[in-house]
């Protein structure tokens, strides 16, 4: 699917990229507006980066792939991003995870069948004192228990 | 009690209050000095850096050339990666004027025209408080071409968030500038340094969010009034985020020096359960941990730290009770070191993912004793050969958390049953891929 | 100049180097993957870790500046240490599949593997997988599993061939490179990559699993491709061409060359179109002959004209001493006075790396000869084209060029003639309009010299022998079955083709005439070309050696 920027989009865009000295040092952010808009980061998008940034589409793939926040393919509405690192886990972490897993019947980089919901096993989100944590696209959940998850996803609308 | 970084004043990341509390003042009288004053005052209050090398932040300015014809940066590492640590988002979310104040001091010290903070990617929250007090700083001439009349001086710079991605090496000085630029985050060679040739090959000084946020209290009491609070060799408040088996987790700003014990007890309620400390990491994951009987009288700062066979690091203390896990945790640990190595540089690419199998084949039951001294090997291979301070940053937890907890290790591989198959190689070509199938639960 | 100390040995160097290029120029080799002297400094391989005193961390060589006093150890149980550590680390997740692995015999992880490692695995995991036989493009074939990640491939895309086609992707030991999805590494200097890739990632899908590197041999030579002249080895097993790789030669290539030289400049030198001995046109078709029965019908044609009804085309794709005797053999035997060549210049093909317009090797070379010989030769082609449209000229000898190629319209022109007398070693449209065909050598069977297009002259060397050749007996590169092969064994059966130096045809003609050619050795004829051309004058073949020449420029041709 052809992909190309909103009207609005480009005009954020002219607007970050006064924040850097060249096109292509914009690129990141660039790419987040590209993901807002998209949903997750396809290959039609990557090449109208380059595009616009006057870039090889390698270029783009390279740093695509390199940052885990670009999806590289579709997520969930709700895209559930657990911690599973030190903090969290002494904390409770992984009893989190196995909860979602298993009752959502997700594996890690899942997607449930209605696209609602989308499973992510996170690295050290800065939760550590409110572990165990999980993030829901962009909201952090904190103080959690297996039991107040479900009820947070299950309120999900 | 000195509160410098996170001062108890309520609503504080409000201009107006910022301003009520002397707001921008340190900036003011830091205008009407010399840049080389700046240096000098900083210099001489001892401030360290506090994102865990704790190197003289006075003389890493000090290394910015004088005369250049190319731009001049600051970074600003607000990518607070490090698990276990959770400082910097406090200074986002409670004191942003106070850093972008930082900033400003900082940019006039060492002649840098462009500031960027950079903030890890997952902290959407945390990064619409300092964008908006950076607007308000716009807005009121603090940032920019109008800083020449609200302050009165020739001096202006401009400040923006570069926002992260997800990926920890991110926060190593020069993989920060290369996320910058836009290219895939790679640790640079060193030399050449980065005061030399940063940025787009321009001067630049990368600093930690509290180390910048520690200036202006200093610009206006003095580097006297700094270097007497805490240790005289690491002086000054720290942010310690305390995680784990605690009662009252969180993020207490205290003197450096301040024993370790009365962090987790006075401050942070004691170990759930008044069970007994296992094990405790003083300053993030990639420092070497610390066993439980081993911590009394211990102060926090660099020094005594590091007569304790640790690091202060970014002051992130976790701490284990009795029932932890070792080998879980240090697999963990590993875990995270082996997803967040970037990859270019081989004893950390391929150490990290070697030294996680071994300890998940531990984990599952299948180790056996000379895994112990070959992970240590491992860990001493990489430790040293690296681009960069992830190589250590994945040895040193291995290394150290074997050789202090021997026997928790020992009798787990003591256990195991299973003797390990041979190297399959190329037989196992239909088997799963092992760099898909490595999971803790 | 500054000095400083390796292994307790004292070197000069220039400041601005490094410790790793003064220890490559001196003779030690600190070993290293991703350092190459043409590509930005990567130092991500960590091979070439060295021990330098007053510094607390090995340092890697490549990127360490020597300075003054400074003292490094590259043989201290440290910097061994090192090696063999980052030696484990290569291998652990890399296939050993060296028996069947292209690279094997120019591996320089396995050769590092010999000489570095400890010989033996502690690594007791499932090795990662990646992808397999991976075409990038049309010429190279990646494998992941072997790839060590050095990004020498990448570093030639961008900053050499200037074309950013290959990236890494992905992060730790799930690394590996890929062009962008449906894209193509197609840039014109692909294979290159298949050259500096240290280890057996990168191969060259036209020769892939067609030789061992120690069953060929390698010869010194010069790609024919352009005017550029680009420097090259010709690997030959079984007296078959199997590949060309580029020749380090720093005022000419580098260490580079284009996949077109690369890959189109040799295929007719084991083709099936080969001549294989003179053939002559009896009753409308041609029939193979022998070399003197040719020679005598030659002449006796040639008897039936004058010197003003002959002309004769030269070669800009010939080598110095073919068209030297073409000409000589067409003035002082012939008596001729038309001759030409046919531009191969392509306005707008080349580039501002190596490929240039003219796809002839040796254009400045036969415009220095025709100078010498105060031959005119302005539009010189179409002049002789015309003549013979218009009757003038009846017969017709073209040296080692298919005229009819590209220019349909002269079959008609060609038509007219009486006589054509062509030297050519594959069958093509002009041959196949001959009256008579001599066979004739190509340029990876004979010496030969070429000048370039900035006025550099270079020499072929032969690597692969003909009828009239030995190749233990006439100095050929000797590849390892060449030595110790046997006619019983199926590497030992080779074949050869009936064919000459088209100097040495002319020669043959000429002394059938009963003129004084007599020239044994392509270097005879050079020595007295190089009488002729005040440019040439005092060069052998010695003195061009195995880089070349560069000629002086300052006056015009």
């Amino acid at each position: 699917m052809e992909f190309k920027f909103s009207e609005e989009n480009l005009q954020k865009i002219a607007s970050v990229q006064k924040n850097y000295p060249d096109k292509r040092s914009s690129i990141m952010p660039v790419l987040y507006i590209a993901q807002e808009q998209n949903g997750w980061i396809s290959h039609e998008v990557m090449a109208e980066v380059a595009h616009l940034l006057e870039i090889t589409e390698s270029e783009v793939y390279g740093v695509v792939t390199f940052y885990t926040m670009y999806h590289k393919k579709q997520v969930g509405k709700f895209h559930l991003q657990v911690c599973t690192n030190v903090s969290c886990m002494l904390r409770g972490g992984y009893d989190i995870w196995n909860k979602i897993k298993d009752k959502y019947n997700l594996e890690d980089g899942g997607v449930t069948q209605d696209g609602k919901l989308s499973l992510e096993e996170v690295e050290c989100m800065g939760s550590c004192g409110t572990a165990p944590m999980i993030a829901i696209n962009e909201d952090y959940f904190e103080n959690l228990t297996p039991e107040k998850v479900i009820e947070i996803i299950d309120s999900l609308k | 009690m000195h509160r410098i970084v996170l001062p108890d004043i309520k609503n504080l990341q409000e201009i107006d209050v910022y301003l009520a509390n002397q707001g921008y003042y340190g900036a003011r009288l830091a205008f009407q000095k010399s840049p080389d004053d700046i240096i000098e005052i900083v210099k001489k209050s001892g401030l360290r850096g506090r994102g865990g090398a704790a190197f003289l932040t006075g003389l890493k300015w000090s290394f910015m050339p004088k005369v250049t014809s190319k731009p001049k940066y600051l970074c600003v590492n607000g990518d607070e990666s490090e698990p276990g640590s959770f400082k910097d988002r406090q200074i986002f979310e409670f004191n942003p004027h106070q850093l972008i104040e930082g900033i400003l001091i900082t940019c006039y010290a060492i002649g840098a025209q462009t500031a960027y903070i950079y903030i890890r990617g997952e902290y959407h929250k945390w990064i619409k408080p300092v964008q908006k007090a950076i607007d308000e700083a716009y807005n009121n001439g603090f940032i920019g071409s109008r800083m020449k009349e609200t302050f009165g001086t020739q001096f202006s710079c401009d400040i923006f968030i570069h926002k992260g991605a997800g990926a920890y090496i991110c926060g190593e000085e020069s993989s920060l500038m290369n996320s910058i630029e836009g290219q895939r985050a790679y640790p640079r060679v060193k030399p050449p340094f980065p005061a030399q040739n940063g940025l787009w090959g321009n001067p630049t000084t990368i600093n930690n969010v509290e180390t910048i946020t520690n200036v202006p209290p200093i610009i206006k009491n003095g580097s006297e009034w700094f270097s007497s609070i805490g240790e005289p060799k690491h002086p000054g408040t720290l942010l310690f985020g305390v995680s784990g088996h605690v009662n009252k987790p969180g993020v207490y700003e205290l003197p450096t020096g301040t024993l370790l014990t009365d962090i987790i007890e006075k401050y942070a309620g004691g170990v759930i359960n008044a069970k007994r400390i296992k094990c405790i990491i003083p300053g993030g994951t990639s420092m070497p941990p610390l066993k439980g009987d081993s911590i009394e009288g211990l102060k926090m700062d660099a020094e005594s730290l590091r007569a304790a066979g640790s690091a202060i690091g970014t002051g992130g203390i976790i701490v284990m009770d009795e029932d932890t896990d070792l080998v879980k945790v240090l697999a963990r640990m590993t875990k995270f070191y082996y997803h967040e190595s970037c990859g270019q540089c081989t004893p950390c690419r391929e150490g990290t993912g070697w030294m996680l199998k071994i300890l998940k084949r531990i984990l599952d039951g299948k180790g056996t004793k000379s895994d112990l001294d070959l992970l240590i090997s491992i860990a001493n291979n990489i430790d040293g050969n690296t681009v960069c301070a992830l190589g250590e940053a994945a040895a040193w937890p291995v290394k150290f958390t074997i050789a202090r907890f021997r026997d928790e290790f020992e009798n787990r591989v003591n256990e195991s049953i299973q003797i390990p198959v041979n190297n399959k190689v190329h037989s196992m070509r239909k088997t799963k891929n092992p760099i898909d199938n490595i999971e803790i639960r | 100049m500054p000095k400083f100390q390796i292994d307790g040995k004292e070197f000069e160097f220039k400041n601005g180097q490094t410790v790793l290029e003064v220890a490559l120029e001196n003779g030690i080799d600190i070993p290293h993957f991703c350092y190459h002297p043409l590509l930005s400094i990567s130092g991500n391989c960590r091979m070439c870790l060295v021990e330098i005193e007053k510094m607390p961390k090995l340092m890697i060589s490549c990127s360490t500046l020597a300075a003054e006093g400074m003292v490094v150890h590259t043989q201290s149980e440290r910097a061994i240490n090192a090696r063999k550590a980052v030696m484990e680390f290569f291998l652990i997740n890399h296939p050993l599949d060296c028996p069947i692995c292209d690279e094997a015999g120019e591996c320089k992880l396995q050769d590092y593997t010999y000489q570095h490692s400890i010989g033996e695995s502690r690594f007791t995991e499932t090795k990662n997988l990646k992808e397999k036989r991976v075409p990038l493009g049309p010429y190279v074939m990646f494998d992941g599993d072997r790839c060590i990640a050095c990004s020498r491939c990448i570093r030639f895309c961008d900053e050499i061939a200037k074309s950013s086609q290959l990236t890494f992707v992905k992060r730790g030991d799930r690394v590996t490179i890929e062009t962008f999805p449906g894209m193509q590494l197609d840039n014109s200097y692909s294979l290159n990559v298949t050259d500096i890739c240290p280890v057996g990632a990168l191969t060259n899908r036209d020769f892939r699993f067609k030789a061992r590197v120690w069953d060929m041999s390698a010869t010194k030579s010069v790609c024919i491709g352009c005017s550029r002249g680009c420097n090259i080895e010709v690997w030959v097993r079984s007296n078959e061409i199997m590949r060309l790789t580029p020749r380090f030669n720093p005022d000419v290539n580098q260490y580079w060359m284009c996949d077109e030289g690369r890959l189109k400049t040799w295929k007719h030198v084991n083709s099936d179109t080969r001549i294989n001995g003179p053939q002559l046109r009896k009753n409308g078709t041609l029939a193979e002959v022998g070399w003197d029965e040719a020679y005598a019908f030659a002449i006796s044609e040639l008897k039936n004209f004058n010197k003003d009804e002959i002309g004769i085309i030269l070669s800009s794709s010939a080598s110095m001493e073919d068209n030297y005797m073409g000409i000589k053999f067409g003035k002082s035997v012939l008596g001729a006075k038309y001759f030409g060549y046919k531009s191969k210049v392509l306005k707008g093909s080349g580039d501002d790396i190596l490929i240039t317009d003219d796809k002839a090797p040796n254009t400045f070379g036969l415009e220095l000869l025709l100078k010498s010989f105060s031959v005119r030769i302005e539009n010189s082609f179409e002049q002789v084209m015309s003549l013979i449209n218009e009757g003038k000229i009846k017969a017709l000898l073209v040296i080692e060029d298919d005229i009819l190629s590209g220019s349909e319209e002269l079959n008609k022109t060609l038509d007219r003639l009486d006589l054509l007398i062509v030297t050519a070693s594959n069958m093509n449209k002009t041959a196949e309009k001959a009256h008579i065909i001599f066979a004739a050598s190509t340029y990876a069977e004979k010496n030969g010299t070429f000048v370039n297009v900035s006025g550099r002259i270079q020499r072929t060397k032969p690597a692969v022998v003909t009828s009239e050749r030995e190749r233990s007996l006439d100095g050929f590169e000797m590849s390892r079955l060449d030595k110790f092969g046997t006619e019983w064994d199926k590497w030992g059966k080779v074949n050869k083709i009936e064919a000459r130096a088209s100097w040495k045809i002319l020669n043959g003609l000429g002394v059938v005439m009963g003129q004084k050619l007599k020239y044994n050795m392509a270097e005879e004829v050079f020595v007295d070309l190089s009488k002729t051309i005040d440019k040439l004058s005092g060069l052998d073949y010695r003195a061009i050696g195995e880089t070349g020449v560069q000629l002086k420029l300052t006056n015009t041709n």
